[in-house]
């Protein structure tokens, strides 16, 4: 009877095991929040019945190790990328490691907004600004009032070495004149805290373990609307922002559903269930989602993608030199 | 009668190859190769840049600071639960000594998340009571002191254990020659009692040590928010941040793990030396002493303890779990329900956590099951020295941290395997060997102990009539240990279904654990679907530890952890 026992549980247990890995025909790694991303890959299936699709969250620096560990391994598991910015997947384009794709979409797109040959795609546009919790003692209007000495030890940001979103601010902000690193380094003086990504920073203002923080908008504008004592604010020197794109793996063994999910992403569809969960969609003509000002309204701050892609490392290590992060 | 030639024997031919197989695999291949690459590393001279780095020693000084300081805690809450509850007329001790245990089962990174509900301006169990420190204040939490204090809520059930066995070795005789003599109850716990507790509470402090240096979900939550590392999350950040020099890095990092804790083995080993604790008399009931008029206060001291390390926090996860939003006060009005529905019913996520857990656990289970019954059954029959050695080497996966563990199967199992040609790594597979390594030894000792509790003459006369091996397996010694094996099952399962260290460096895609779902759904934001998912892993840890309550009685003594 043990022997059959055993036998039976052997057979029960394998076979349970290969059914929780059953073969997704789908895997997208993103740096989307968890509820959004499930309502993205919701959306896909809604779109396109009988996929079956697997999905990852981390930070874009963290998902990105992950996916490069993979590789060297000899298995990258990853068919689509969907990470906060440009920079990075222009790096992996140069590496060849993405597939080119022409989307039928990409005419309602502007041009900036993906790449010519089709490796990647922006699909949304999320700036950084200042949120504060509304009992703050000041209404932040300009990235200098957070070293002032009112928010002296209440400022929490993101780390560039989780965020994606963070990496590109730091280096948007350090490239405009009146900031440049020494605005880091004042922060820093003020005791201001760089850890995690931006739901961290999220957390720790919207609870009120700090007043003030450098976060992604619809983060705060969607907490604001579910009650939560937040506001955010474009400053006015402008905001940076990243566009969220996707792309293709060139290892992917699934590059019909995958083109599939790029042409679901980009389509009208599918960036309106972006605008419902709160981001400006990269499509044309479909407007801000609530609590947003229009798009023209927005100071979108310049950054040179070729500059950001070359001086990435170097910016890091200046980040946490001044801030001695590691992660 | 079906028989062979070889039916009379002991042992079929293929069980020594079998255990030497299973030893090989879990245990000395992962081991040896984490040592040659921690060795290669360091004369490649790579290891120069690690030790010259300022943040490996913070790392290492964090923690031995928290682990030390953790162990303190430890002491103090488990060694006066421990004194209390067997050696005094204190009122509903067993009830008490469950509830003591449970933190002991609980993942980390759920106590971390709960203790934080607790305390801080982000408290929303203090902002439904209006007690909320101001906007500003910091998370108390966030520091060495309050790693270091749930390292010894964590830890304090297993310093209870250890002098609990101590305590209640002792004989009565003695307590009971110095009480005629006239001796006081100060006297004779101070003279008597506190000496032959001793070889206990240093055993249990050395373990609570060893748990605190290889603790991950702790100063996972609590550290990383606040960039205070300790080796475990330094192991984790490097390896977030996948470099060149990251497989060296963290087999450098690991072997200085393993150092810490055997150091702290050995300090236990050194105290106890030269004190031989040999009692004469039985080791009747625990002496009980009576607390007299001071009962009443020590029992409500106990229940106020057992309340404030476990209702409080507990309370504070399922209030965060009820919160719609960060920040918004919870009352009637603003309670949903909306991050269970989340959980349960949207996030694929969480959904495949659970079934990747729950498969994951049972696989353990089974399989170390059958693994466990045929190695305890060689290493109980054949009385040798390589008996001893194999049975050594099945302990050692388990007395090393967790993440030493992952690092040891990751630089084992990450290019693919020879002959078949293909890599596990990034598969739900090395998981699995992960688990089976570690809790190898979970498995085995309530099913060795309940081997040794039967009379071998059993086995013998089954022998002499020609039962051959699995006959005597099938009729005499599976049915024997049949209450220890379920026990071993349940437990597997409860410590698998909640394990975050091995499995947060070895998940991937579509293998996420419970544990890492948790941990991930923190990370990213959402606080109210972490301690959602949280509340209901508590439940789910709660049911099974009464389920094996209740087995109790039929199991063999020392079957349950919490129970020796």
């Amino acid at each position: 009877m043990n022997k059959i026992v055993s036998a039976f549980s052997a057979l029960a247990v394998t076979a349970m095991l290969a059914g929780a890995v059953e073969a997704a025909d789908l895997v997208i790694y993103t740096s989307q929040p968890n509820e959004d991303a499930q309502a993205t890959v919701d959306g896909f299936k809604a779109a396109n019945p009988g996929l079956e699709v697997e999905w990852v969250r981390d930070g874009t620096p963290k998902i990105m190790a992950k996916l490069m560990a993979e590789i060297e391994a000899g298995n990258p598991v990853a068919d689509i990328l969907l990470i906060a910015d440009t920079v990075t997947l222009e790096r992996m384009k140069q590496a060849g490691q993405l597939m080119a794709y022409k989307s039928p979409e990409a005419q309602n797109f502007d041009a900036a907004l993906y790449d010519a040959e089709g490796h990647y795609y922006s699909t949304k546009l999320i700036t950084t600004g200042i949120m504060y919790n509304t009992q703050a003692g000041m209404k932040p209007t300009s990235w200098k009032d957070l070293i002032k000495a009112e928010a002296k030890g209440l400022v929490a940001m993101p780390s560039p070495l989780t965020s994606g979103a963070a990496l590109i601010h730091a280096q948007t902000l350090t490239g405009v004149d009146s900031l440049g690193w020494d605005y880091y380094r004042s922060l820093k003086d003020n005791g201001a805290v760089a850890s995690g990504g931006n739901g961290a920073v999220l957390k720790s203002v919207a609870s009120g373990e700090k007043a003030y923080g450098m976060v992604v908008d619809y983060m705060p504008i969607r907490e604001k609307a579910k009650g939560a004592p937040v506001e955010f604010v474009f400053p006015e020197e402008g905001v940076s922002a990243v566009t969220e794109p996707v792309a293709i793996l060139s290892s992917t063994e699934h590059a019909e559903a995958a083109k599939k999910f790029i042409d679901y992403i980009l389509s009208e569809e599918g960036q309106k269930v972006q605008l419902g969960l709160g981001y400006i969609p990269a499509r044309n003509g479909l407007g801000v989602p609530e609590g947003f000002p229009a798009r023209d309204q927005i100071k979108v701050l310049p950054v040179n993608a070729a500059d950001a892609l070359k001086t990435s490392e170097e910016d890091l290590k200046t980040f946490s030199d001044i801030f001695g992060t590691a992660g | 009668m079906r028989s062979s030639v070889r039916s009379g024997n002991s042992q079929p031919r293929w069980l020594f190859p079998f255990v030497v197989i299973v030893v090989l695999v879990l245990s000395v291949l992962p081991l040896a190769r984490l040592a040659w690459t921690g060795i290669v590393s360091a004369l490649r001279g790579d290891a120069g840049q690690l030790l010259a780095d300022p943040a490996l020693w913070s790392a290492t000084l964090n923690t031995l600071a928290t682990s030390f300081l953790g162990m303190i805690a430890a002491v103090i809450l488990g060694g006066s639960f421990a004194v209390l509850l067997t050696l005094f007329d204190v009122r509903g001790r067993s009830a008490l000594g469950f509830l003591f245990m449970l933190p002991m089962m609980i993942p980390p990174q759920v106590t971390a998340l709960s203790w934080i509900g607790l305390t801080g301006p982000s408290s929303t169990l203090l902002k439904a009571l209006g007690m909320a420190p101001p906007l500003g204040s910091p998370q108390p939490l966030y520091s060495i002191g309050g790693i270091a204090l749930l390292f010894g809520v964590q830890h304090a059930p297993l310093v209870y254990l250890a002098m609990r066995a101590g305590l209640l070795a002792l004989p009565k005789e003695g307590v009971e020659a110095a009480r005629l003599s006239g001796a006081s109850t100060v006297r004779v716990l101070l003279d008597i009692v506190l000496p032959l507790a001793m070889p206990g509470l240093v055993a249990g402090a050395a373990i609570a040590f060893v748990s605190g240096v290889g603790n991950f979900g702790i100063p996972a939550i609590l550290g990383i928010p606040a960039s205070i590392y300790t080796l475990p999350t330094l192991i984790y950040s490097k390896f977030a941040s996948f470099g060149p020099t990251t497989f060296a890095d963290i087999s450098i990092i690991s072997v200085l793990i393993t150092l810490l804790a055997v150091a702290g083995l050995s300090v236990e080993a050194r105290v106890l030396r030269g004190r031989d604790y040999r009692t004469i008399g039985l080791p009747g009931q625990a002496a009980v002493f009576r607390l007299g008029a001071v009962r009443l206060p020590a029992e409500m001291l106990l229940w106020l303890v057992t309340f404030i390390i476990l209702v409080l926090p507990f309370l504070a996860l399922l209030a965060g779990s009820l919160a719609p939003a960060y920040g918004v006060p919870l009352n009637l009005e603003t309670a949903t329900l909306h991050a269970y529905e989340e959980v349960i019913l949207r996030q694929s996520v969480t959904r495949s956590a659970f079934t990747n857990s729950v498969s994951l656990a049972l696989a353990s289970a089974f399989g170390l099951l059958v693994i466990s019954v045929l190695l305890g059954y060689y290493i109980v029959q054949t009385k040798s020295r390589t008996a001893a050695t194999i049975s050594a080497l099945a302990e050692v996966p388990y007395a090393l941290p967790g993440i030493v563990l992952a690092v040891a199967f990751i630089l084992l199992l990450a290019a693919p395997l020879p002959i078949l040609g293909f890599s596990v790594y990034g598969t739900i597979w090395i998981i699995l060997i992960a688990y089976l390594s570690s809790f190898l030894a979970v498995s085995l000792k309530p099913v060795i102990s309940a081997y040794r509790q039967f009379d071998p003459s059993l086995e013998e006369a089954a022998r002499l009539s020609g039962a051959g091996f699995y006959r005597r397996m099938r009729d005499v010694l599976v049915p024997l240990i049949a209450p220890a094996a379920g026990s071993s099952i349940i437990l597997v399962f409860l410590i698998a279904c909640n394990e975050l260290t091995v499995s947060a460096l070895l998940w991937s895609a579509g293998t996420q654990t419970l544990g890492v779902a948790i941990y991930n759904l923190d990370d990213s934001g959402s606080f109210n679907l972490a301690a959602a998912l949280s509340v209901l892993v508590v439940v789910m840890v709660v049911v099974l530890m009464l389920i094996l309550e209740l087995m109790a009685r039929r199991l063999p003594a020392g079957a349950l952890p919490w129970r020796r």
